[in-house]
């Protein structure tokens, strides 16, 4: 009778253990159903949910559908979502030194991007998790290329375009402040309207993302160097990652850190297409001045030393990039 | 009295140019009642089987009367429907899109000489060149956006496809202003369909995306049952409207699909309904 008992119990237990252990996280992104990116996340959550025999599953509130980033957190905040895809710099109240990839200029070539990140990325992946969010791995968006209507080539031209700046965006709005120009901030959905209105004829955008929303065609100019680098991150909150068994966190980390190496190939191959394209409609592409290099350099400075002294980034994150394209600029003789 | 052989070759040959005619004519009217009798199939298998080979048939008209349009908008249309709705496999879709869009093009440039190699124009001088199409041009130029957003259907992927989405969005835009009934008012769903694919958090505008599928819907008298269905999957779905979404799919699968001219259309459209439906509550889930 005992044993019966006991049994039954251990049957319970098992039964019970078994349901209380699925997991299903529920994630927001921007991103459309039906882009690549959908598509390689839904095919990393079967995985997913076939490695773990369903015990973990995920939900996907695709297209915006879950507002802005900041509404994204404030519902991941009250565990109505576990996680987002979420732009660099949409972290900035979680991590802010995860922003550090975004200063202006910093960057001169993917070659320097891809150097820089396989020694820094971990270190924005632990700030993250230090901060109560599991992230899988940084994901390129692409160099953002200034876009207008007119050539800029030194730094001065700047000052007479209409230029945005995503809603939000401290760094790069600092950056344009810097030079004595004040952007025009803006939310990401009104962009095209404002391109269209004339009220801006100045952006900042990779390749891919100005041709996905037609600013393409508002354009006729844009100055060949790459003004900010682009990335973001899936998030998942610790807390709601440690529900899972320790067994199911080391597959999810495996599946969607390899989806995340995978997009940033994806989006390295597809923004370096959509610039010929852009090209090839017959957009004008403009060298920076050579005789202006140091006002460009000028902004750039002005705004590490603005971020630092402002305690936006942290100097020990600012020096630890520099050292890092230092080295990597004495070893690769590409500095200006 | 014996003819000349000069003359009797000179009859001759104008009497092939006009058997040719006739043969032309004839042929164009089995091409059209052969069309006719596609659209009006509503067994999708048949016109999956048998499609193929009247696709062939019109290869080879065409290739006899390179120059006749009527045929080239009937291969046209035909091969982007084939290419669209009846081949899973995108590098094929690819090809048969590339030609329906090649006979398309054909088609406008021989109604309307100045309009040959329009694709090429840069956006800003696209426009202005619509501008000179008029009504006798019409049914060319509504096939030409139809086979364009065709061939992006099929080559969504290709950067040079995706940038030239305001064009074909523009060519719509002309039909409308032609004549917005045109085809039961299908530049309406073609504009529905283009301005439905960025979500509101990236600076879409689902209501545009809605109205004109509203449009079409009244210009079609809620027979076109691929309008109600686009308005599911593309507007209700994207703003997580989920009654719409089901009350829309429902109409649509208790309307009768055998409407001349739409027969085949709305039986798709009614599949396509009922797995639409069967997805609901997966996809809105809360």
């Amino acid at each position: 009778m005992y044993r019966s008992k006991a049994a039954m119990i251990f049957l319970c237990l098992a039964f019970f253990s078994q349901h209380t252990l699925a997991v299903m996280l529920k994630i927001a992104t921007a991103s459309p159903d039906g882009t690549v990116w959908m598509e390689k996340m839904r095919q990393a959550a079967d995985e997913i949910k076939q490695r773990t025999s369903g015990r973990v599953t995920f939900r996907f509130y695709p297209g915006g559908i879950m507002g802005n980033d900041a509404s994204v957190m404030r519902k991941i905040n009250v565990n109505q979502l576990q996680g987002g895809i979420i732009p660099g710099g949409g972290l900035k109240n979680i991590y802010p030194d995860s922003q550090i990839y975004s200063l202006p200029l910093i960057f001169r070539s993917y070659d320097e991007v891809d150097y820089v990140r396989s020694r820094m990325d971990e270190q924005i992946i632990k700030g993250l998790e230090q901060n109560g969010f599991i992230s899988f791995g940084l994901s390129e968006g692409g160099f953002a290329y200034l876009m207008a209507d007119k050539p800029v080539a030194r730094v001065d031209d700047l000052k007479s375009q209409k230029i945005w700046v995503p809603e939000g965006d401290y760094i790069s709005r600092s950056a344009f402040q810097t030079v004595g120009v004040s952007p025009i901030s803006l939310p990401l959905t009104d962009v095209l309207t404002a391109l269209q209105t004339g009220l801006i004829n100045t952006v900042a955008a990779s390749p891919m993302g100005a041709i996905a929303l037609q600013w393409h065609t508002r354009i006729k100019y844009i100055t060949d160097e790459p003004l900010a680098y682009l990335y973001g991150t899936m998030i998942v909150r610790t807390k709601a990652f440690a529900g899972l068994a320790p067994d199911d966190q080391k597959i999810v980390r495996e599946v969607i850190g390899s989806v995340y190496k995978e997009l940033n190939s994806i989006n390295r191959r597809d923004n370096t297409e959509a610039l010929k394209v852009l090209r090839d409609q017959g957009i004008q592409f403009v060298a920076t001045d050579k005789h202006n290099q140091n006002s460009w350099r000028a902004m750039l400075e002005a705004t590490e030393a603005k971020m630092g002294q402002e305690g936006i980034l942290s100097q020990s994150i600012i020096d630890t990039l520099k050292k890092h394209l230092r080295d990597y600029r004495q070893n690769h003789d590409s500095s200006r | 009295m014996a003819q000349s052989p000069p003359r009797r070759r000179l009859s001759l040959l104008a009497l092939l140019s006009l058997l040719s005619g006739c043969v032309a004519s004839a042929l164009q009217n089995v091409s059209d009642s052969i069309a006719d009798a596609i659209l009006d199939q509503n067994d999708v298998a048949i016109v999956r089987e048998g499609l193929p080979a009247y696709l062939l048939m019109i290869d080879g008209l065409i290739e006899e009367n390179p120059d006749d349009t009527g045929l080239l908008i009937s291969g046209a249309k035909l091969y982007a429907f084939f290419g669209t709705e009846l081949v899973n496999d995108n590098t094929r879709a690819g090809k048969l899109t590339e030609k329906a869009r090649g006979f398309a093009q054909r088609a406008l440039c021989l109604q309307q000489s100045e309009l040959c190699g329009l694709d090429t124009l840069s956006y800003d001088r696209f426009n202005p060149a619509l501008q000179r199409i008029g009504h006798d041009a019409l049914n060319e130029l509504y096939t030409y956006g139809l086979t364009w957003a065709a061939w992006l259907q099929a080559h969504s992927r290709d950067w040079n496809a995706i940038a030239d989405r305001p064009k074909i969005e523009a060519v719509f835009e002309r039909v409308l202003e032609l004549d917005e009934r045109f085809d039961g008012g299908r530049a309406h769903y073609y504009l529905g369909l283009l301005r439905s694919q960025l979500s509101p958090a990236l600076g879409g505008k689902p209501d545009v995306g809605k109205n004109h599928f509203e449009r079409a819907i009244e210009l079609s008298h809620g027979q076109d049952l691929v309008v109600k269905v686009a308005l599911a999957r593309y507007y209700a779905r994207m703003i997580y409207d989920r009654d719409l979404h089901d009350r829309l799919l429902h109409e649509v699968l208790q309307a009768n699909p055998n409407v001349s001219g739409l027969t085949l259309s709305n039986t798709m459209a009614q599949q396509e309904a009922g797995h639409l439906l069967d997805e609901s509550s997966s996809y809105f889930e809360e």
